[in-house]
Formats: C-alpha cells, sequence, structure tokens
C-alpha cells in the first residue's frame, strides 16, 4: 500500500530572525519527530527539544508542537519545529527528516491538503494565499475575513435559501395530487427577489474585493515629453517601502505599485504617444499604450502646461494633469478632473493623488467585506442571472419546470465558489499561487 | 435435464418484461413464476403511470416493452396530471380494470417465441465457481441457465402486518418465498429489510357515490403506449374525490399503538413518497385532512381502491376510520389493508447491467432492489431481460446514460447510490429533465431498441413515421412566414395575446412562451398529437436544452474517462480510508459515475483523476 507522502516545508520566509518555523505534515509526521526530538509533548502542547540529527549530533534546541489529525492545519497530523532563525538550521532540520522520509513540500501543498480533507472550502483556500500576498492593511482585514468564512458563510447563506426555494418547486412538480399549498408558491416570488438582492449586493462587495485584492491600476499617458515619467519616479520615490527597477525611458512599459492611504495602485507609464508615429517602433509602442489604457480603471493624461497638444486615445475615465506648472504663467486653478503640478519639485501631487482617490471612487471608510477574485464574481453573476430567469418565468407564469431549471443551475454555479465541480485545471491554477510552506 | 438460454424467475412486472425481451433475441427462454394464472398481476392500486413513471413506462413502451400496451388495453380512466405545466413534466396516469389489466399482459407473454412459461416455485440455485448454473423447483425439477433473472418482488422473506397480527405471504393470497430467501441470505450479498403497504378494499354498493365530487378522466382520453388504438381502449369511468377530517386522525392516533410501524413490530424502510396514512398523520400533525381518491378496480369489479389511505392498522381501527370519511359512513371493508415487510438486496452491489457483481450471471429486477411501483419493476425488467440475452450472446450489456432515458437515472442512482428506503422515480431525480419527456421517449430510444432486435415492426414503422411527420412540420414552420394585419395575426394575438409586428416565421412565433402550435395556420396533414408535442417541446426548450446539451458535453468528459478495473484504490494517495473503502466496494466505471458516488467528493475525484493519469503515464 501506497502511503500518503510526509510533507515538510519551512514556514516562515528565510533569513536570520528570532525563530524560524519549519511544519511538516502528514501520516509519518509524528514517528519522524520522534525519531529526531525524543518523545514529543501530548498533541496541542509545546515541548523544549533538542533535534539530533542522523549521525546523533544536535542541531539545535527548540520548541517543538504536535497537532494530531484531523485538529490540525491540513487535517494530517502536523509537527511544527520553532526553531533559532538560522536558515542552516532550517536546512539541516529539513535534511533529517528528509533522510527519515519526508519530501519537500510543493508550493500551497499544505493548504491544498486542508482543501482536500476538506477542512476549508475552496474559497477559503484561496483567501490564504491573499493573506499572504496582502499589500494593505485593509487588504489583510478582507482576506482574513474570507479565510474565517464570511464570504462562504453569504454564499452559503444564497445556497440554503436557493435549496429551500427548490424543494418547494420540485415538490410542487413532482406531488401535484398532493395538497402543496398553492399560496406559497406566490411567497417563492417575493423570497426569490430578495435572493436576487441578496445577490446583486454580495456581487458588488465582491467586486470591490476583486479590487482590494488586485488594486488598481493607472495609465499615464500623453504626448512626448510631458514629463510623464519624471511623475512616475516622484511617486516611486515617495513609495522607498516598494521596490522597482526602473529602466530610464524606453519604449518599454514602466510599472511602479504604491500603497496609496491603504490601498494597492499600480501606475503604469506608457510611452509617449503622438497621432503621427515616426516609425514601426513607436507605432508598435503606441499599440502597447492603447492596450494600457483599455484594461486601466483610469488614465492621468500628463500635458505639458507650456505646450498642450490635442491628445485623444479613446479614454474613457481619466484626469488631465498639467506639469511644467514653475514655467507657466497662466491661470492654475485646480478642477473637476483638472490639476496642476510640478512634477520635478512635487509641487500639486498630494492634491492630485487625492482627486485620484476620489475618481477611483476608492470608499476609505468602508471596509470592503472580502477579498475576492474574478471567478467568484463569474459564478456570482451568473447565478444571479439565472435566478432573475426564475423569477421572469415564475412572474410569467411558464412552466415551474423552466423556475426549477433555473434554479438548478443558479445553486449549481453557486455552489462551484465553494466546491468546484470538474475541478482539475481550476485547482491547479488555484494552488499555483502559493508559495511553498503553506 | 432442461436447458435454457435464459431463466426468468417472478411473473410480476419485472419478470414480464425481462422474459419477453431476452425472448426476442432469438434466445431460448423460460418464465417460472408461481402461478401462472397471477401473471402480470398488481399487488396494489391498480394504476400505471404519474409523474416520472409514465416516463419509465414510455421507455419501456418505446424500445417494445409490454406494460404500456396492456395498459392500454386496461384503462378504464385516463389523466394527464401537470397539465398546466410544461411537457417535460406532463404524465400520463392510467387507471386500469385489474383482471383486463393481467388478461391482457398474459396474451402478450403468450404471443412471444422462444418463450415458455413454467408453474413453480424457485427454492435453489446451482452456483459454482461464482457462477450460476441451474435453479431448482419446488418439484425437484432442475432448470440449467447460466443467465438468470431473478424478478421475486415482495415475495423473499414477505410478512403481511394488520394491526399485530402477522402471517407469512408474498402478498395478500399468495405464498412468500422462505427457502429461496434462505438460499439469497446465504449468498455474498448484502441485504435488507423493506416494507410496503395497501389500503383496505371497499364494496363499491356501501358507499354513498351522491355526495362525493366526482373526478372524470381527460378528453380527449390520451393514449399511454405509442402503437396502442382507441379502439382498444375499454369504456371509461369516473374516479371521486372525499377526504379525511379530524375525526379520522383522531381514530389514528387513539390506535397508534395498535399499529406494527408505531409499536416496533416492523422494522423496515417504507416508501417516504407513498406513506401510510398512520404516516401522514403522524408526520403532518398540522394538517387536518388529507385526499382520499375513491377508484374502481375494474368495470365489472365490486372493489373500490380508496386511494391514499394505505394503512395496517388492525381491522377494527380500519373500518372505524373509513366509517368517518365523508361517503364511507356505511361502507364496509371487503379486504383489510396490510403492509408487507421484505427482503432486498443493496443495488450497489449491482453492475450497471443489473448483474449482481458476487455471481456471474444472475441479474436482479425489480422490487427486489428497492425500487417500489410497477413502472420501476418494468423498466429494470427489461433492462436485465436484454442484458441476460445479449450476455448468453457474450456480446458487451446495453446500458443507457442519465440524459438519454429516466431508465438509465433510475439504474445509475441504484447502482450508484443504493437506497434506504422503497425508491420511487420522480421527475426531480433528472438532472435533464427537459430532455427526457413522455413526448419523445420513442425518439429517444426506438431507434437503440430496433438496433438491438427487440423493437416490433409496427412500433418501428410508427417511429419512422412520426419522424418524418416532424421533420417536414419544422420545415414548414421556418419556411412560412407570418405577416402584420393579417387573419392569422390577429387569431394568434386573439388567442396568445401575443402581437405580430413584423414578418417572423411560425417557428419564431412559437418559441415565445404564451404561443401554442394550435395556434398557428396549420399545414395540410392533420398531425398527431404526439407530433405536436414533440415540436412544441423541442422549440420551447430549446434555449436549455442547449445549454443542457454543453452541460452533457462537459461530463462525458469524465464519462469517458474509464476506472482502469485493476485499480487498487490503497495506492490513490490522499485519499482517505473511508473514500477508499468506498470506491473499492462500489467499483466504479468511469470518473463520472465515481463522482455520483455518496461521500465522494470533487476533491476525491481530482486525486483520482491524477492517479489515473500517471498510471497512463506509466504504461504508454
Ligand atoms: C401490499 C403491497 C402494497 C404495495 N403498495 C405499493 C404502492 O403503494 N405504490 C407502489 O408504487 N407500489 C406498491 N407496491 C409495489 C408493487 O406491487 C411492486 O413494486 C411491483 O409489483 C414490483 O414488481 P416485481 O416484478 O418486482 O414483483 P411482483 O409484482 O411482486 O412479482 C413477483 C413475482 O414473482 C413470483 N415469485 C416470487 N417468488 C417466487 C419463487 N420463489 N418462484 C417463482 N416465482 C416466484 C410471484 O408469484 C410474482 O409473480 C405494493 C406491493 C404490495 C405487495
Amino acid at each position: 500500500m501506497i502511503e500518503k507522502k510526509t510533507i515538510i516545508a519551512p514556514a516562515t520566509a528565510s533569513g536570520r530572525g528570532g525563530i524560524s518555523v519549519i511544519r511538516m505534515s502528514g501520516p509519518r509526521s509524528e514517528v519522524i519527530a520522534q525519531e529526531m526530538c525524543g518523545q514529543l509533548a501530548d498533541p496541542w502542547r509545546f515541548k523544549r527539544c533538542e533535534i539530533r540529527s542522523g549521525e546523533n549530533l544536535v542541531i539545535d534546541s527548540c520548541m517543538v508542537v504536535f497537532f494530531k489529525s484531523p485538529h490540525s492545519y491540513t487535517g494530517d497530523d502536523v509537527i511544527e519545529f520553532h526553531c533559532h532563525g538560522n536558515p542552516t538550521i532550517v536546512n539541516l532540520v529539513i535534511e533529517t527528516a528528509i533522510k527519515l522520509g519526508a519530501v519537500v513540500a510543493e508550493p500551497g501543498e499544505f493548504t491544498k491538503t486542508a482543501f482536500l480533507n476538506d477542512k476549508i472550502d475552496l474559497a477559503q483556500a484561496e483567501s490564504v494565499a491573499d493573506l499572504i500576498n496582502a499589500q494593505s492593511e485593509s487588504a489583510v482585514i478582507a482576506a482574513n475575513s474570507s479565510l474565517t468564512g464570511k464570504f462562504s458563510d453569504a454564499i452559503n447563506n444564497i445556497l440554503d435559501e436557493l435549496t429551500a426555494i427548490r424543494v418547494f418547486v420540485e415538490a410542487n412538480i413532482d406531488f401535484p395530487e398532493e395538497d402543496v399549498d398553492k399560496s406559497l408558491l406566490n411567497t417563492c416570488v417575493d423570497r426569490l427577489k430578495s435572493l436576487s438582492d441578496q445577490t446583486t449586493q454580495l456581487i458588488s462587495s465582491t467586486v470591490g474585493g476583486v479590487k482590494l485584492r488586485d488594486g488598481y491600476s493607472v495609465a499615464i499617458v500623453g504626448p512626448p515629453n510631458a514629463g510623464k515619467s519624471t511623475l512616475l519616479n516622484l511617486l516611486a520615490r515617495e513609495n522607498v517601502a516598494i521596490t522597482s527597477d526602473i529602466p530610464g525611458t524606453t519604449r518599454d512599459l514602466v510599472k511602479v505599485p504604491v500603497n496609496l492611504d491603504g490601498v494597492l495602485i499600480e501606475f503604469i507609464d506608457t510611452a509617449g504617444m503622438r497621432d503621427n508615429p515616426e516609425n514601426e517602433i513607436e507605432k508598435e509602442g503606441i499599440n502597447r499604450s492603447r492596450e494600457v489604457i483599455e484594461k486601466s480603471n483610469l488614465s492621468l493624461v500628463v500635458q505639458d502646461a507650456n505646450r498642450i497638444v490635442e491628445f485623444d486615445f479613446g479614454m474613457e475615465d481619466f484626469i488631465s494633469v498639467y506639469n511644467k506648472c514653475d514655467l507657466y504663467g497662466g491661470q492654475k486653478k485646480n478642477g473637476e478632473g483638472v490639476f496642476y503640478i510640478t512634477a520635478t519639485t512635487g509641487q500639486g501631487v498630494p492634491e492630485l493623488l487625492k482627486g485620484l482617490v476620489n475618481k477611483l471612487d476608492i470608499d476609505e471608510g468602508q471596509e470592503t467585506a472580502f477579498l475576492s477574485r474574478q471567478r467568484h464574481v463569474s459564478c456570482l453573476t451568473e447565478g444571479g442571472l439565472r435566478i432573475d430567469e426564475s423569477l421572469t418565468s415564475l412572474e410569467e407564469g411558464q412552466g415551474l419546470e423552466l423556475v426549477a431549471e433555473n434554479l438548478k443551475n443558479s445553486h449549481r454555479v453557486l455552489g462551484e465558489i465553494l466546491r468546484p465541480l470538474s475541478s482539475d485545471d481550476l485547482l491547479g491554477e488555484i494552488f499555483s499561487e502559493f508559495c511553498i510552506g503553506k | 435435464m432442461n436447458k435454457y438460454d435464459v431463466v426468468v424467475i417472478g411473473g410480476g412486472h419485472a419478470g414480464v418484461e425481462a422474459a419477453a425481451v431476452a425472448s426476442r433475441f432469438g434466445v431460448k427462454t423460460a418464465l417460472i413464476t408461481h402461478d401462472s394464472s397471477k401473471i402480470g398481476e398488481m399487488s396494489c392500486n391498480p394504476a400505471i403511470g404519474g409523474i416520472g413513471k409514465s416516463h419509465l413506462a414510455k421507455e419501456v413502451d418505446a424500445m417494445g416493452g409490454l406494460m404500456a400496451k396492456a395498459a392500454d388495453k386496461a384503462g378504464i380512466h385516463y389523466r394527464v396530471l401537470n397539465s398546466t405545466k410544461g411537457q417535460a413534466v406532463r404524465a400520463t396516469r392510467v387507471q386500469t380494470d385489474r383482471e383486463l389489466y393481467k388478461s391482457a399482459v398474459q396474451e402478450l407473454v403468450n404471443n412471444e417465441n422462444n418463450l415458455t412459461v413454467i408453474e413453480g416455485s424457485v427454492i435453489d440455485f446451482k452456483i459454482k465457481n461464482s457462477q450460476i448454473k441451474a435453479v431448482l423447483i419446488e418439484s425437484g425439477e432442475e432448470f440449467s441457465s447460466e443467465t438468470v433473472v431473478l424478478t421475486t418482488g415482495t415475495f423473499l422473506g414477505g410478512v403481511m402486518h394488520t394491526g399485530l397480527e402477522q402471517s407469512p405471504g408474498g402478498r395478500v393470497g399468495d405464498p412468500s418465498s422462505e427457502k429461496l430467501a434462505k438460499k439469497l441470505r446465504s449468498l455474498n450479498l448484502s441485504v435488507g429489510r423493506l416494507k410496503t403497504g395497501t389500503p383496505p378494499r371497499l364494496n363499491k354498493h356501501t358507499i354513498d357515490w351522491s355526495i362525493l365530487t366526482p373526478q372524470p378522466g381527460d378528453v380527449p382520453t390520451p393514449l399511454l403506449s405509442y402503437t396502442s388504438k382507441k379502439e382498444e381502449r375499454p369504456k371509461q369511468l369516473d374516479c371521486f374525490m372525499t377526504r379525511t377530517n379530524k375525526e379520522t386522525h383522531q381514530i389514528i392516533m387513539d390506535h397508534l399503538h395498535e399499529s406494527p410501524m408505531y409499536s416496533g413490530v416492523i422494522e423496515g424502510v417504507g416508501p417516504r413518497y407513498c406513506p401510510s396514512i398512520e404516516d401522514k398523520v403522524m408526520r403532518f400533525s398540522e394538517r387536518d385532512s388529507h385526499q382520499i381518491f375513491a377508484e374502481p378496480e375494474g368495470l365489472e369489479s365490486d372493489l373500490i381502491y380508496p386511494n391514499g389511505i394505505s394503512t395496517s392498522l388492525p381491522l377494527k381501527a380500519q373500518a372505524a376510520l373509513i366509517r368517518s370519511i365523508k361517503g364511507f359512513e356505511n361502507a364496509e371493508i371487503v379486504r383489510p389493508g396490510y403492509a408487507i415487510e421484505y427482503d432486498y438486496f443493496d443495488p450497489t452491489g449491482l453492475k450497471h447491467s443489473l448483474e449482481t457483481k458476487a455471481i456471474e450471471g444472475l441479474f436482479f429486477a425489480g422490487q427486489i432492489n428497492g425500487t417500489t411501483g410497477y413502472e420501476e419493476a418494468a423498466a429494470q425488467g427489461l433492462m436485465a431481460g436484454i442484458n441476460a440475452a445479449l450476455k448468453t450472446k457474450k456480446q458487451n450489456a446495453f446500458v443507457l446514460k442519465r440524459d438519454e432515458a429516466y431508465t438509465g437515472v433510475l439504474i445509475d442512482d441504484l447502482v450508484s447510490l443504493g437506497t434506504k428506503e422503497p425508491y420511487r422515480m420522480f421527475t426531480s431525480r433528472a438532472e435533464y429533465r427537459l430532455i427526457l419527456r413522455e413526448d419523445n421517449a420513442d425518439m429517444r430510444l426506438t431507434e437503440k431498441g430496433r438496433n438491438l432486435g427487440i423493437v416490433p415492426d409496427e412500433l418501428w414503422e410508427k417511429y419512422l413515421q412520426k419522424k418524418r411527420q416532424s421533420s417536414l412540420e419544422f420545415t414548414r414552420l421556418k419556411k412560412v412566414k407570418l405577416q402584420p394585419n393579417t387573419i392569422e395575426a390577429e387569431y394568434i394575438e386573439h388567442q396568445s395575446g401575443e402581437k405580430i409586428s413584423n414578418n417572423i416565421s411560425l417557428f419564431e412565433m412559437l418559441k415565445r412562451p404564451k404561443v401554442f402550435h394550435s395556434h398557428l395556420p396549420q399545414g395540410s396533414d392533420e398531425l398527431p398529437t404526439n407530433v405536436i408535442d414533440e415540436i412544441e417541446a423541442s422549440v420551447k426548450y430549446e434555449g436549455y436544452i442547449k445549454r443542457q446539451k454543453a452541460d452533457i458535453d462537459k461530463l462525458q468528459r469524465n464519462e469517458n474517462t474509464p476506472i482502469p478495473e485493476t485499480i487498487d484504490y490503497k495506492n490513490v494517495v490522499g485519499l482517505s480510508n473511508e473514500v477508499k473503502q468506498r470506491l473499492s466496494e462500489a467499483r466504479p466505471e468511469s470518473l463520472a459515475r465515481a463522482s455520483r458516488l455518496p461521500g465522494i467528493t470533487p476533491a476525491a475525484i481530482s486525486l483520482l483523476m491524477v492517479h489515473i493519469k500517471k498510471g497512463r503515464r506509466l504504461v504508454g
């Protein structure tokens, strides 16, 4: 009989620090840990142990805890070694465990195991990755709320109500001779309406959750030499925490992520664009810029205030930014979607950023309930559509079997958010986003 | 010694279909049953069809089976249930004359070539190396055969209960099969107990009909079979309706301690959907009334079947509860109601061909697989008969998929999920409900049946004609355009309320929910109802059916991923022991089937998928 693997990986980032945690999960983890550290404490209790290598040399003196299946992160037996924060120690511990039969975990394998053991649903599994990758406070809070199942609960509530309505509709189809209360069928209309509202609301917070997860992107566009790169450099410098290598002026896109009041915004510098590109390279750069404009949530159209040229590349949402105002003699009054700045000195930039946050409609006060993904939005949208269709069929007095069909489809697609049906590709995709040790 | 290719045991609804269809393969077939005069006996209510059930009956009919034809020869009251809903969930129900039904079935059985009916009670099997070899009857005679279909209904270890009294029996007036039950329990099969019940029968002349609500049959009167003719149908009768009341319910409560179910005497689980009146009163205590249909048992019969009050209370209590009901104040009980408990075999021990996994050549069909109902039995009988005959010819099993027939849903549910209570068909069990309709059972199945060689010429001709008519009509509907402000347009608007503002084809018009075929200008040929029904349904459901077909294609991928027969689930990394055990027991043939097993999560399926892929890579 082939046994399930026992996997091991560092659970904390590599490098020197106070402590490093190494996690091991699988049927042999208890035995391996005993081999390495001697007798363990009772489950869920820390014990100070000496870890010995195969040559019986003490590697480290550390805290070890055993989480007994099924009450562990993965649902299998889990051991955690909390050792001194030294990469060499971590490597030695892992090497020793491997000699005793463990294998190195793949990225996301611990969480995947938890999902496969039904410890968490898929939306929760996704939020683990999101929590780790979250770059702002609101994202952390939202990811946590998904992880603890708030988002799953919201979905489950809809699913439960759908089930109740479906049971009733199906009973009316399969037992027409029995005394199924017809007046209850009318209350179904109200229940479906409120379900539809509930779904719509959830979609909008989910859309918010996607923005929070993926952040916003803002394209910086404008004619050549308007000072786009200077503006970008300035934004980048203000956020020293964010490292990015900004090459000099090239025709490539330069992306700079900026944490603006806890919201992640990615600024993308595009090539300078003019109506009559001079050569092939420039033409291609312009095409690429157009794509960026299309995909961005907003564009900043940067012009030299002293040399304004006609500029229209089909932007829908944009803010006009007039640069080089230190040299400009005209009136410089900011207005709706219009800002005057001097990128070289940073003058006017704070106002611009405030305007940007406004325009993006980032509601700072309101806490986004969960961190979500495009996948969730698509499923919810489709599910909501089917609920609305069932409502139409019910109200227009079409056959009840069509109401039932729509409800069934809605139920299925919403259910896939938590428990996908054909899971192969989807799971592969989701768990590949994880880092090792999770 | 008597040697047969196929031996069918039991002349009930499963048995007759199995025997008849097997014989059509040209193989020497025997039907062994207690009493040949009881072939086709309806143990309970003399009615065929109903929601989900009529779909099964029509499918059996579309493949040349007997049930629907016999029902039409005996049908005395027809109704289409769910007639206000769409085609997919409309269902025909036929009240039959019990005697006429029986003789119609017997006539159909006698007309089959290659089929011998043998009277006798089967008491034993001969099995060698897990292969069935012969069956023995009480008289000592032996019939050798390597393919045997067992369809003994409620007879195995049957115990009948009225009040706290019990007696062995297969149904009232028939012996139970004790020796055979004992033999079967000794085999490597998982046995359980189920129960079902039937109401008391009343004397027609002691009911006050004048105060009951009549319920006439539908006009025009439908037919159940694709090949029946109107002239074959007997005279039509009315049914009547009445209700239980508070007093009835009080009587039941007062006598509950004498009920074998509630005093704990019966251990078998009863059908949730066909509950006894005791169950209904207990379970729906908030209701103070339940519907009863007073249905005639036949044209000449003096018996009335009060549908809705199946009971196993003692006779005295039955009499009291009957007399508390409006119209039944002076009613006389001719035969008391009773409950029956019997052995069934866990159907997860079956392959999709209905052959037992434990004993090669032994097939099970009907009530013994945990189902209830004539139609469920007939559908299984047909499939078991086909597969037994195919086995004698060393051909692959014939299996219907869930998107092809209710019969496929029925068998897949039984084999994959098993059942803890008597299984009855419902439309909600079918995920492709809009495709599986009464009006197109022939379109779905007749050609398959013809290819197997079991569809008689008459049915085949009818099918071809319907196909021709329907395709011509589709062409016409697409070609003929309606113009605004014409008499035709006005007529449609008047009938349906749908306005015609531009030129539009009849086909597009028919797509609108409120427009029906009868509203449209007709072609030169008058079309039979079943053609019109089929056209209307396919047009109106078009969008939905497209989506369902897309789902089927997606699932097909899993359906087509076979799980190697040699798989050792112990080697599938990551599965819990529980899941491993379940899979090892069920041994599903494909990923899709595995995914329908209880307790098998999508996660388990992906692990399985990975394992199978890996295996393939190693081999190839
Ligand atoms: C009291 C009662 C109440 C019911 N109530 C309902 C209900 O409310 N709703 C519903 O849908 N269905 C009901 N049914 C079920 C319905 O009658 C069955 O589902 C259906 O008849 C099953 O068909 P079958 O072919 O499996 O078995 P049956 O019709 O029972 O036929 C079995 C046949 O096998 C023969 N046989 C048995 N043992 C042997 C042997 N050893 N040797 C030779 N022949 C043998 C018998 O003589 C009989 O001909 C009820 C049945 C009973 C008895």
